[in-house]
């Protein structure tokens, strides 16, 4: 099967300071890979050079056969993107928040208006609508920037840390949410938490100081911590046990 | 896609505060100004009259109102455009406009144009209170739209201006200083050295109060597209480095 990404030995960063070093990946539709690794790992530098934000060094990004530095900015419109910090308007409502997000990835009229009904259900907040982004709580600022990054259904779905700061009751809707999403979009997940790796991905890659040190499938059966702490060491995964 | 940055612009800057008192702040220093002036024009027009004066109220009451409407302009440009890149860059918003299928040349676009949008109802309520004069005096009409499609180009300019110096800094307040130390040296640049200087050209005032006086020079028009341009083209330069493509 053609993968609808494709990194080829990237490297982002200066030779002394690599932030990320001969990174390889392949994601198939439908796969959910998780990333862990501890703080300066080089996982948001990672989904960012895979959402196009960033131009690696060396290497190249493919998204469906296609160069992402060189087909040009429409090939974006396959990626969705939720950042650490969630990229919300607060003097804006949640309704023009996601009419703004969907028309930046080019969504028009009918379309978009169709497109905002059903992510606000998806994320359960169509009665939220008229409510100005600054005023939602954390967890449904949370379902809003997800809501920004998968409006126009994109193809390849990259969540930076998505439970990160959250009670567990809002983790656990965060978790549901994504666990709900589409079969046919493929997921990169970046996070700190071993579970949201147990529950949602079935590959998991750990980074270590900007490079690939373990990869592994998922299974329910797998004990991750021990698994890698065997494989990488138990340093590495200080942060993510 | 520019114009729906425009708009999307134009409504964020309407959303937050800084937009309706800037608007309410200058229609009321417009205003105020205007019917000051008028009053001593009032004053005066008798003695005008009888020296045989070719001054009118386009000379003592607009001309000295619009100085003012440009100095107003002038400050409220940067509060407008501190956020639109380094208040992105500083909430972290800019992954959402980097991320997209949208090209740094039409987000630069869409933000001037939008600020300029913001900066428009300022201009607009301005020239209506001083062509509500023309009601009961003679205007010099000519002289009045030069000057009103002049301070509109200043405007779409000033916008240009402060958007490039927003996205040099990553905290909206680090931009406002930086658009004010920029524009209060355009704006006193002519002041030092006189009109032979090699940097008079560059002087902002020189270019605007021609418009003032009813003239209509290639030389401004350069000015402004040159300068106003130069700043877009920079830019869509400081987009394509933050996403690494040069």
């Amino acid at each position: 099967m053609k993968p609808v990404l494709l990194a080829q030995q990237i490297s982002y960063g200066n030779a002394e300071r690599p932030r990320l070093k001969d990174f390889d990946l392949q994601l198939q539709p439908g796969d959910r890979l998780g990333l862990l690794g501890i703080n300066g790992a080089g996982k948001s530098t990672l989904m960012q050079v895979l959402a196009g934000i960033l131009t690696p060094t060396k290497g190249e990004v493919e998204i469906l056969g296609q160069r992402l530095d060189r087909a040009g900015p429409a090939l974006r419109r396959h990626i969705g993107f939720l950042p650490q910090r969630i990229p919300v308007y607060p003097e804006l409502t949640v309704s023009e928040n996601l009419t703004w997000a969907g028309r930046l990835r080019g969504l028009k009229g009918q379309a978009l208006g169709e497109a905002i009904e059903t992510v606000l259900q998806q994320v359960q907040l169509s009665e939220f609508s008229a409510r100005l982004a600054g005023r939602l709580s954390a967890g449904m600022a949370q379902r809003l920037g997800l809501a920004q990054a998968i409006v126009h259904r994109p193809k390849i779905l990259i969540l930076d840390e998505p439970t990160a700061g959250l009670d567990p009751l809002q983790t656990e809707q965060i978790r549901e949410l994504l666990a709900g999403l589409e079969t046919e979009t493929s997921v990169i997940l970046a996070t700190h938490l071993l579970d949201d790796v147990q529950q949602l991905c079935n590959r998991v890659i750990l980074l270590d100081a900007g490079r690939k040190k373990a990869e592994h499938a998922v299974t329910p059966d797998i004990d991750l911590l021990t698994h890698f702490r065997q494989q990488a060491g138990a340093a590495t995964l200080g942060a993510a046990s | 896609m520019i114009i729906d940055i425009a708009l999307h612009e134009w409504r964020r800057l309407r959303a937050g505060m800084m937009f309706w008192v800037l608007l309410a702040f200058g229609q009321l220093i417009i205003a105020w100004l205007a019917f000051a002036q008028l009053e001593a024009f009032a004053k005066i027009s008798p003695q005008l009259k009888a020296g045989a004066l070719s001054l009118g109220v386009t000379d003592l009451v607009v001309v000295p109102t619009l100085n003012t409407l440009v100095l107003i302009l002038l400050l409220s440009a940067p509060l407008l455009a501190m956020g639109s890149l380094a208040g992105e860059i500083h909430s972290g918003r800019i992954s959402l406009w980097l991320s997209s299928p949208v090209r740094g040349s039409q987000i630069v676009l869409g933000k001037i144009l939008g600020l300029w949008l913001a900066s428009l109802p300022l201009v607009i309520s301005a020239i209506l209170t001083l062509a509500a004069l023309g009601l009961g005096i003679d205007l010099d009409w000519p002289r009045f739209l030069l000057a009103a499609v002049g301070l509109l180009l200043l405007s779409l300019w000033l916008g240009s201006i402060a958007l490039f110096v927003s996205g040099l800094f990553d905290h909206p307040a680090a931009a406002l200083a930086a658009s004010y130390g920029v524009l209060l040296f355009l704006w006193l640049l002519d002041t030092f050295g006189g009109s032979d200087a090699p940097w008079y050209w560059l002087a902002l005032l020189p270019h605007v109060k021609p418009w003032f006086q009813g003239l209509l020079r290639s030389q401004d028009i350069v000015f402004f597209v040159a300068t106003g341009g130069a700043a877009a083209l920079l830019g869509i330069y400081s987009i394509a480095r933050k996403r690494g493509e040069v």
